[in-house]
């Protein structure tokens, strides 16, 4: 017993330290996360288990800072890292050097976790999704100068609008710093007001590739824009958490031009066709006005005044004729008066007297009418055809 | 009136004609307001087909510099 050697507790955790940490260097290990805490430190403190044991583990604030995604209780996941022991407690545990999801890759994963954040917080609802205009004049595009999806976005939108005016914003669109200038751009667009509506978007490319637009800082950039944002990332097939950050997603940077304007032919045949319709509308009042004109002039009352002046105009002439009438009947009974006296007037004719052997006396100036007038002298017997000189002498009386 | 006028958008014209057309084609609009109307509804459909005849997109481009100053330049494409 003498020769056997007593040690400190430090001591032998050290020898421990020392056989464990030579012993199992750069580990891969595979298990379930448990009892995960992100500590305020930054650093990351978990429990890595399987059906039969579980080991403590630790990643330290630098490599968590590297982590696209956060590792939480449940994740199957394959750690590497060296076995350690922490001599304070007497515990060992593995130190992560890095976390990968089993099965999903980290990038699924992220995408997943910041999809789920920042739809609890809102960003993707319905009701923050503003409709686009629906004549843009200015359109802004946030992509790589250089790739096909410019090329495409250009292309259409020359088709479709020709009049709409293309404000781009050259960006790189994927590798560091690609989130970076994307939110940056989108942020210009909205300071200098420039644009009715932007496209933002790439290309197809690996989920790797399409991961810029996958940050949660470009996710802020679009929600925050008050220009609407169109959405378009690759292929159909591509979804990015900018997508559902975005007032619309586009299935790839084509569709997105075809969306943001109308096919201008399209426009131009609905004008023609108000043109029509104006047209129309216009003949059709021109000709219900003209209708009515004809029903009015045709109606009583619009002829009253007509008729009375034509009522009269009758009664003039009937007032005319009456009195030619009544003139004519006046000089017809002057004529007969006329006619008349005319008549009586040569009855009394004295001559048509002497005729019938009557004659007239006179003495002087005197008509002798009596016998008793008579005195004897000269006289004068006048008949009807010359008169005649006597001698008036004896008067004898009845 | 002030010279600055700004010309409509396209977008304000055509909305102007649409409402024109409702209008005329309501048809309770009096004979000499509704010619006044479809003169400018004629008016405004010319200005949208010059719009809309116009041939080729503009392309600029814009970037900001490293001391922060905005240029805005033709795109090369």
């Amino acid at each position: 017993m003498s020769e056997e050697r007593i040690f400190t507790v430090g001591e032998l955790t050290r020898q421990i330290k020392g056989v464990l940490e030579l012993g199992f260097p750069n580990q891969w290990v595979q298990g379930e996360i448990s009892n995960c805490k992100h500590h305020t430190s930054g650093h990351l403190y978990f429990t890595l288990k399987d059906e039969q044991a579980q080991i403590s583990a630790v990643m330290w604030r630098s490599r968590v800072a590297q982590l696209r995604f956060r590792p939480a209780d449940g994740m199957k996941v394959i750690v590497r890292g060296n076995v350690t022991l922490y001599e304070p407690r007497g515990n060992y545990q593995i130190d992560c050097q890095s976390i990968q999801p089993l099965g999903k890759g980290d990038l699924q994963i992220a995408f997943e976790q910041l999809k789920e954040r920042l739809q609890k917080e809102g960003l993707f609802d319905e009701a923050r999704k503003r409709p686009l205009p629906a004549y843009p004049q200015r359109i802004g595009i946030v992509t790589s100068p250089t790739g096909a999806a410019v090329q495409d976005m250009i292309s259409v939108l020359s088709r479709r609008f020709p009049s709409v005016e293309l404000i781009i914003v050259p960006v790189k669109v994927q590798g560091a710093g690609a989130a970076e200038e994307i939110a940056g751009a989108i942020r210009l667009l909205n300071d200098e007001k420039m644009t009715d509506v932007m496209i933002v978007g790439r290309g197809g490319g690996s989920l790797e590739d399409l991961w810029a637009f996958n940050e949660e800082i470009v996710a802020r950039a679009i929600v925050a824009s008050k220009i609407p944002v169109v959405s378009a990332v690759g292929h159909e097939v591509d979804f990015s958490i900018s997508d559902f950050a975005a007032d619309l997603r586009a299935p790839t940077p084509s569709a997105a031009a075809e969306l943001v304007v109308k096919d201008a032919r399209e426009v131009v045949e609905l004008i023609r066709n108000y043109c029509y319709t104006m047209t129309g509308a216009m003949n059709n009042a021109i000709d219900s006005y003209k209708q009515t004109i004809a029903h009015l002039t045709k109606s009583y009352s619009f002829n009253k005044p007509h008729d009375l002046l034509r009522q009269r105009s009758q009664h003039v002439d009937e007032l005319h004729r009456r009195l030619e009438q009544g003139l004519q009947h006046r000089f017809a009974m002057i004529k007969q008066q006329t006619v008349s006296l005319n008549g009586r007037i040569r009855t009394l004719d004295p001559t048509l007297v002497l005729k019938r052997g009557y004659a007239i006396v006179r003495q002087g100036d005197r008509i002798v009418s009596s016998a008793a007038a008579a005195g004897p002298g000269p006289a004068v017997v006048q008949f009807h055809d010359g008169t005649v000189g006597a001698e008036l002498t004896q008067r004898k009386r009845k | 009136m002030s010279k600055k006028e700004t010309k409509p958008s396209f977008e304000q014209s055509l909305g102007k004609l649409e409402k024109i057309v409702d209008a005329l084609e309501q048809g309770d609009v009096p004979l000499e307001e509704s010619l006044k109307l479809y003169e400018e509804g004629i008016q405004l459909s010319k200005e949208c087909m010059e719009t809309l005849g116009k041939a080729e997109v503009r392309i600029k481009q814009l970037t900001k510099d490293l001391n922060g100053k905005l240029h805005l330049t033709d795109f090369e494409e």
